[in-house]
């Protein structure tokens, strides 16, 4: 078993009160991405590289700005994974020859959109995983390719509408379970987190922190004009994907998998869909009964699946 | 030829209006270009639309430096200097904008003797904000003379038809309500005439040294530099911490904020960093003793030139 030390952050109040990301990013207003990454560097910190495969966030460091305080990579779409083994490599090789001092090791960071984490770069992280590359790896998913106007991707949600999905029923396909295909590679950490369970997400970068090896993080990021939806509603619609179910919290670690937000009383998807502009057609003009029922269905199971699994492990 | 160009913040489909705008005189039998530009940044930021119609073909490209009618969707941008807004205005260029100010005062605040005119905003509902591309549109085809009802309309169904009845509707009926509602301006806009390089004088503006790279530019490697870009402007509204009602709890909204942009005092209360919030209102929905309120951001403005606490 690999130990891992009690949290620091046990309640909001435990959050940091000071930001180390630097404001004035060019980053949406209400931007779900955003929000979690802010975070998740408070506990990061400033002794890290950022590898950046293209996407919304590689704006973030748009010369000569950047919010980051630490370093920077920028890489195209598909190899993030790939630009982190070399960083990290060098790191490595300067520690050895005692080129730099213990201290200033740098934690190595991915940092993509779910179109290049669940599509084009996935062969890249299968590949780091493999190799046991010691990094962290940050996926925001807003569920399609936001950056250039929300065309679907392998993360796009069943019946949603996207810019390639515009027929009355949405997006034909299902997202991809990112999660378990980084699971069965077993590295040494899995999770799912989103900015609006605060606590959860700190608790997980710590623990990640503490790990070695390949440490896979995927955030839900609801995205205002992806998603349509008013820039305030941003949190609200975040904590509704909890509650409904859509997004289960949970981590893999050691060959197991635990869920660390089962909602009690699970609100239905209806709540949660009826929010977003990308899922309008299912109310209007008629509601389309038999769809949303598909999407709850697909949820339902899911849950019912964890429930039968997290029973077993009790017995 | 005539030469178009559309101010407004992103999101808020003034590529769009142009694409509209170009229709519309496409159908009208005119030669026409219509092409946005904007940076890598997305809502919020400046984007710019240009419109070029003519009845001969068009050799010119590029951006419009000298507009006929420039068209301001969002009148906060006007003195954001990045947007470019007053970019070549004379005399001759009409300027249409989206405020609640009357044009006489526009006319003496930016000092120019040009036709001014201003579609006041309707409403304080944001929602209603994704139409103001129509009413712009629906006014400037009017301003301009040579468009009929007929092409603006057609314009509209072909362009924005793949969004559904409701939505063509609800635009239809907005651009055609400002578009009746210029009428006794109809044609005011008239072409430039033709420029030429050989008696180009320069204006009699002065010219001011560039600074030090040292000074004028940026550390690039300094930490968290991004903070010199004041993404405040973005804002069309303000929220404001009512701190007798604000029960301390900063962990909420300075976490909540996504952009970062809520610091906490000393006293461990939360202080909202108006440099660089954008306005998204999270913070004003997540409160939990609901503590902060949005108030429109001009009046906020207005309130602070006047001396007062905003």
């Amino acid at each position: 078993m690999t130990e891992v030390k009690a949290t620091f952050y046990r309640r909001m109040k435990d959050l940091p009160s000071t930001h180390l990301l630097g404001t004035g990013t060019p980053m949406c207003s209400g931007c779900g991405g955003l929000e979690a990454l802010h975070q998740v560097y408070d506990v990061i910190g400033e002794k890290s590289v950022f590898v950046n495969a293209a996407g919304c966030m590689t704006l973030l460091s748009v010369y000569p700005f950047t919010p980051f305080r630490g370093s920077w990579l920028y890489t195209a779409m598909a190899s993030a994974p790939a630009g982190a083994q070399g960083v990290r490599d060098a790191l490595d090789i300067l520690l050895e020859k005692k080129r730099i001092p213990p201290e200033e090791n740098m934690e190595v960071v991915v940092l993509t959109g779910d179109g290049s984490a669940y599509g084009m770069g996935l062969s890249a992280t299968s590949g780091a995983m493999e190799r046991n590359l010691d990094f962290l790896y940050i996926c925001y998913d807003n569920e399609g390719y936001g950056n250039t106007g929300q065309q679907y991707s392998g993360a796009t949600p069943h019946a949603a509408k996207t810019a390639t999905s515009k027929g009355p029923l949405g997006f034909p396909g299902f997202k991809k379970d990112l999660f378990s295909i980084w699971a069965a590679h077993k590295p040494a950490y899995v999770a799912t987190v989103i900015g609006t369970e605060p606590v959860d997400l700190a608790r997980k970068i710590e623990k990640a922190r503490s790990l070695k090896g390949p440490r896979m993080i995927i955030a839900l990021a609801p995205c205002p004009p992806g998603w349509d939806f008013d820039p305030k509603e941003s949190v609200e619609i975040g904590k509704l994907a909890v509650k409904s179910g859509v997004w289960p919290l949970k981590e893999y670690i050691d060959g197991k998998v635990t869920h660390t937000k089962i909602p009690r009383q699970r609100i239905p998807v209806e709540d949660y869909l009826k929010h977003q502009g990308r899922f309008a057609h299912l109310f209007e003009p008629q509601c389309n009964d038999a769809l949303i029922n598909e999407i709850q269905k697909k949820v339902d199971d899911y849950w019912d699946e964890v429930q039968k699994t997290t029973s077993l492990d009790k017995e | 030829m005539y030469r178009i160009r559309f101010h407004g913040r992103g999101g808020q489909g003034m590529k769009t209006a142009s694409r509209i705008l170009g229709t519309a005189f496409f159908l009208q039998g005119y030669e026409v270009q219509d092409a946005p530009r904007y940076g890598a940044e997305r809502r919020g930021a400046p984007i710019f639309a240009y419109v070029r119609a003519d009845e001969t073909p068009i050799n010119e490209r590029g951006i419009i430096t000298q507009a006929d009618l420039v068209i301001v969707a969002d009148d906060s941008l006007v003195p954001v200097p990045g947007a470019g807004v007053l970019a070549g205005v004379d005399k001759h260029t009409v300027i249409l904008i989206n405020s609640d100010e009357s044009p006489e005062v526009w006319k003496q605040r930016l000092n120019i003797s040009g036709k001014v005119f201003t579609l006041p905003v309707e409403t304080e509902d944001r929602a209603e904000l994704r139409f103001i591309g129509a009413t712009c549109t629906g006014a400037a085809a009017k301003l301009l003379g040579v468009i009929t009802r007929e092409s603006l309309s057609q314009a509209i169904e072909e362009e924005l038809g793949d969004l559904g009845h409701a939505v063509v509707e609800k635009n239809l009926h907005k651009a055609l309500t400002a578009f009746d509602l210029m009428k006794k301006h109809a044609g005011c806009v008239s072409t430039m005439e033709k420029t030429s390089a050989a008696n180009y004088t320069r204006p009699a503006w002065v010219e001011l040294p560039f600074e030090d790279a040292r000074i004028s530019a940026p550390s690039i490697h300094a930490a968290a530099n991004s903070v010199q870009v004041k993404t405040g402007l973005w804002r069309t509204q303000r929220p404001v911490i009512d701190y007798e009602h604000c029960s301390g709890c900063w962990w909420v909204c300075s976490t909540f904020c996504p952009d970062g942009a809520i610091n906490v005092t000393e006293q461990g209360l939360p202080d909202i960093d108006y440099d660089h919030c954008k306005g998204c209102m999270v913070c004003v929905a997540q409160c939990p003793p609901h503590a902060i309120h949005a108030i429109a951001e001009e009046v906020a403005q207005a309130e602070e030139a006047k001396g007062g606490q905003a």
